[in-house]
């Protein structure tokens, strides 16, 4: 599965502008955007999503055209089964965690009873079985990040966006999670893209290192499984 | 008495159409306002809140120019549609509905602006066309705002009186509202229907008030 | 609520008036009579240099409940007995200075380019008559006048859902400028102001005489000023600028 992104973007924030100019591709199962805050690497997958237009560029996704300045190709967001977990999860706070999770299908909420036990189904692979009908701001920090994941995924999308998702946990936490986001990559067999400022998630995760710096590509690695640390180091600065 | 409930019934359903309709005009221009933004647009914002900062008097004498008999509108909705609008409830509805807009117009603009736009965001990612993000999403998360409005606006239009006086007249039965019925009877000396008709509507209001707060403080 | 409409118009009228000088007459005076005594007002402060006269117009109910309620109004003049009677019977005039100063004349009016032809009351009844403009007769003479007349014709149960009831005389002059009734009842002095936009129908015969009468207030600071503003409107000077907007002799 390919991602190939392209694009120019003048933002306007505050009384500065800024410039995104990115170029990157991959074929990886595992990418890993990595930078520095404020170096447009959410508003880089918030373009993705379709969220945001650039102002000239190409996003292609395994094969599909998603946005093309060009031709004038702008898929709607909803157009573009892009899964994407947000940084601080958007969790529908007015909805029970069951219907959070079953908020993309189609019809109505359930789908007759068959929907309900998909969505139940569906829920327990994240270890939520229990947690369906208590809202999300009665859940733990963990628990919240589980239900935008099930809600992302429950429409199989063909590639997952997450923004940071371990920022929000505590360093214990994060080693177990970043177990448990690998294999749901590997079960779901869906593409990851991680954004990051995190040195220990580049090194558990990335197949291939984007390197972000002043709304620019700085540079792309491939890491291939050997020898990680070593392909890592000069790149994050550790000994 | 039942004399006097008559002016009662009168104004309940005048208010409670002329609410329903500015419920379904005020959220859905706030809405549009809200998201799009074009030329022109600041303007018909204005355009939208002007009648609450306009003197009822002011407002009634503009709807008196536009749907009298010669009227631009009312002369068309004559000839075309057979309609005629001065002196008849559905007058009233319209003077009430005027003054109360803005009120829902400006309650659902803040409460719909104030909907964090991730979630709205997070919605069309999952799947959600505008309309799904409006009314699975912006609208039940803005309800407490837009309803507070709706009921400022019930208020107003119950109590409207110098746009409706102008445009409907003061017809027993058909456009004699309740604010209408207590001006005549203080001017008339009858101050004993008065006294009555004042103590129905305040026991109305409060029973209103009362039945909003309490549904306001249900958790969702 | 009541209380506080009368309080707030009290206010105003307070407002207006400022602190009423000693130089200065607050007159209370029927809608129709708008016309003509802002005329007499103005040759009234001609003949008194540093004098003013000030005026406040509306139904004459509304005018008496006003002075009841304690607005400084020097002078009271009414649209018929009845208004009058309720100002005496609350002891707000002074009985003596009462004095009915003009008539006129209850006409039944239609907008000008009403295709209607009016020659009797009964032809109210007609389909083509949709709405019919007459002020409450509970606060407005000309409203009593009108209803005392569709009463002796057995006219006014009749013609009930027809009624829009106006505020005051002026209020259904101005609907049939509008063209929105279909007749009204005015005076001949109201009709006559707008010549352009409304015809008179027919003159209609009263029950009893329209009868203007005005009176100095009990409360009035400037009795004596008053009188002599009641007095210009007795003289040939008033009665003939009276008598030049229609009024008739009283």
């Amino acid at each position: 599965m390919k991602l190939d992104v392209q694009m120019r973007m003048s933002l306007k924030a505050e009384d500065r502008l800024f410039q995104l100019d990115v170029a990157f591709q991959s074929a990886k199962n595992l990418i890993v955007i990595f930078g520095p805050s404020g170096a447009g690497k959410s508003v880089t997958f918030q373009a993705i999503a379709g969220l945001i237009e650039p102002d000239q560029g190409r996003i292609v996704l395994d094969g599909r055209v998603l946005f093309d300045s060009a031709s004038g190709v702008n898929l709607a967001a909803r157009e573009r089964n892009v899964g994407y977990v947000f940084q601080d999860y958007a969790l529908f706070p007015h909805l029970t965690v069951a219907r959070n999770v079953a908020f993309p299908m189609q019809h109505c909420i359930w789908n007759g009873d068959a929907g309900a036990a998909a969505v139940q189904e569906f829920l327990r692979k994240f270890d939520l079985a229990d947690l369906g009908a208590s809202y999300p701001r009665q859940l733990s920090g963990g628990q919240r990040q589980r239900v935008a994941l099930a809600r992302a995924l429950i429409r199989k999308p063909d590639i997952l966006l997450l923004d940071e998702p371990l920022a929000a946990l505590d360093p214990v936490l994060r080693g177990k999670t970043r177990g448990e986001l690998l294999k749901l990559q590997q079960s779901f067999a869906v593409p990851m893209v991680v954004i990051t400022h995190d040195p220990a998630d580049v090194e558990a995760f990335a197949e291939d290192l984007i390197v972000f710096d002043m709304g620019k590509v700085a540079r792309q690695i491939s890491v291939d499984a050997t020898n990680r640390s070593a392909q890592l180091r000069d790149v994050l600065g550790l000994d | 008495m039942t004399d006097a409930l008559v002016p009662l019934f009168l104004t309940l359903k005048i208010a409670v159409t002329a609410t329903m309709i500015v419920l379904f005009a005020g959220v859905a221009c706030a809405y549009v306002l809200g998201r799009y933004s074009f030329w022109g647009s600041q303007i018909i914002d204005a355009i939208c809140t002007l009648p609450m900062v306009m003197p009822p008097t002011v407002l009634g004498y503009y709807l008196l120019v536009a749907f009298g008999r010669r009227g631009w509108l009312g002369s068309w909705l004559e000839d075309s549609l057979g309609i005629q609008l001065i002196f008849t409830w559905q007058g009233a509805v319209i003077a009430s509905a005027s003054v109360a807009f803005p009120l829902v117009y400006r309650a659902a603009r803040a409460s719909l602006g104030g909907v964090d736009h991730h979630l709205e965001n997070a919605a069309r990612v999952l799947g959600a066309g505008e309309a799904k993000v409006f009314f699975r999403v912006s609208l039940p998360l803005a309800w407490r705002g837009v309803f507070a409005g709706t009921m400022l606006a019930f208020a107003r239009a119950m109590g409207e009186f110098g746009a409706t006086l102008m445009i409907a007249g003061s017809i027993p039965g058909k456009t004699q509202t309740i604010s209408i019925a207590i001006y005549e009877a203080v001017q008339a000396g009858q101050d004993s229907t008065a006294n009555f008709l004042v103590l129905l509507t305040s026991l109305v209001c409060v029973c209103i008030l009362a039945a909003s707060g309490k549904l306001l403080q249900r958790q969702f | 609520m009541p209380r506080l409409q009368l309080i707030f118009s009290l206010g105003l009228l307070l407002a207006v008036t400022g602190s009423v000088a000693a130089d200065e007459l607050l007159v209370s005076a029927a809608a129709s009579l708008t016309d003509a005594f802002k005329s007499i007002g103005a040759e009234f402060e001609r003949a008194h240099p540093g004098d003013k006269v000030v005026f406040n117009f509306a139904a004459s109910d509304v005018l008496v409940k006003q002075i009841a309620e304690g607005a400084p109004v020097d002078i009271f003049a009414s649209a018929d007995e009845e208004a009058m009677d309720k100002a005496v019977k609350g002891k707000l005039i002074v009985a003596t200075t009462k004095f009915n100063f003009a008539g006129n004349r209850l006409v039944l009016a239609v907008p000008r380019d009403s295709p209607l032809r009016l020659s009797k009351l009964e032809d109210l009844n007609a389909n083509a008559v949709r709405r019919i403009a007459i002020s409450q007769p509970a606060t407005v003479p000309a409203g009593r006048y009108a209803k005392a007349v569709l009463d002796q014709g057995r006219l006014w149960g009749v013609l009930q859902e027809r009624f829009i009831y106006t505020q005051n005389v002026r209020q259904t002059l101005d609907y049939l400028a509008r063209g929105e009734v279909d007749a009204g009842f005015v005076y001949a002095t109201d009709a006559a102001l707008m010549k352009e936009k409304v015809r008179v129908a027919l003159e209609v015969t009263t029950t009893r005489p329209v009868a203007y009468p005005i009176a100095v207030t009990t409360a009035s600071k400037n009795a004596r000023l008053a009188r002599e503003f009641i007095d210009l409107v007795k003289s040939g000077a008033g009665q003939s600028i009276l008598q030049k907007f229609g009024f008739t002799k009283p």
